[in-house]
């Protein structure tokens, strides 16, 4: 189980692991040898609602960095989100094709969206965020969406 | 609970102002008035959430199914509160799923999509109300 930095803003926590990296927009990214696993944190499940369906791109896909890797449909809103490292795809979770609420009940375990082979993660980790600076980023986010009307 | 059932008690979501919300109470209108009038009563949620008493003794007295517009479900959660017994939870973004086909949008008026989903949604729930009563009935499909 991962550690987490935490917060509490209005009536929502937010929680991000701090054993991974993250794309700014929501993207977490965590090596494994060479391979990346890749999910949405937290405050992305919560704050795009429920999952429908979420459309992965398929194994083998070669994916460059900020190209669209998923397509998440929740009961609010269709998103694609980014996929925050190039390489490419060896591992689509198969639980997201029967049961994608995995993203909503479990964002940093069992609702991870694809594993993508990568060249050279060191190259790839500059580029995001670490977690400090995502919880950062991310409570500016939060705070902002509270204050809207 | 009485013996045999009488009525089964549908509380649909009271999620104002959103697709899904709209969706669960078209699904409840269409079982309570048109699928099985006889059978069933649809208990307002924000009568339940306000305490009144007539609708906490009914859903108290007759087994209840709950129509959830998304996983909060708390139509669900308030029955349970309030002293009710949950028989079958359904919830909207369940039945989205199994027809995708049918994506509700849509808030005072529903897309052709969300009106064709609480037609699904109303004939499930209405199979579960007849299994209901056929088990209270010993067999007898009243």
């Amino acid at each position: 189980m991962p550690d987490f930095l935490e917060i509490t803003i209005d009536k929502f926590t937010f929680k991000v692991a701090t054993d991974r990296f993250y794309s700014k927009e929501g993207v977490w990214a965590k090596e494994e040898k060479r391979r990346v696993r890749i999910g949405l944190s937290d405050f992305v499940q919560q704050r795009s609602g429920d999952v429908a369906f979420a459309e992965i791109k398929p194994v083998g896909t070669l994916l460059a960095v900020t190209e669209e890797v998923v397509v998440v449909e929740t009961i609010k809103v269709n998103i694609a989100y980014l996929s925050p490292v190039s390489g490419k795809i060896v591992e689509v979770n198969p639980a997201m094709t029967v049961a994608p609420e995995a993203i909503n009940q479990d964002p940093y375990g069992t609702g991870w969206l694809t594993v993508i082979e990568v060249a050279d993660w060191e190259t790839e980790r500059a580029r995001l965020l670490d977690p400090q600076a995502y919880f950062e980023s991310m409570k500016r986010q939060a705070e902002e969406e509270v204050k809207k009307p | 609970m009485t013996s045999p059932t009488q009525k089964v008690m549908i509380v649909p979501c009271s999620g104002i102002g959103k697709a899904y919300g709209t969706v669960s109470r078209e699904a409840a209108y269409a079982v309570t008035e048109d699928l099985r009038p006889t059978k069933t009563r649809l208990v307002p949620l924000a009568l339940l959430v306000l305490g009144d008493e007539d609708s906490r003794t009914d859903i108290a007295s007759y087994p209840v199914i709950t129509i959830d517009g998304c996983k909060l479900a708390c139509a669900a959660k308030m029955v349970r509160q309030s002293g009710g017994t949950v028989v079958q939870e359904f919830a909207v973004l369940d039945g989205y799923r199994r027809h995708k086909d049918l994506k509700p949008q849509g808030i005072a008026e529903l897309n052709e999509g969300g009106q064709k989903l609480a037609c699904v949604l109303a004939e499930e729930v209405a199979v579960v109300v007849d299994g209901i009563m056929s088990r209270n009935h010993g067999g007898e499909n009243a």
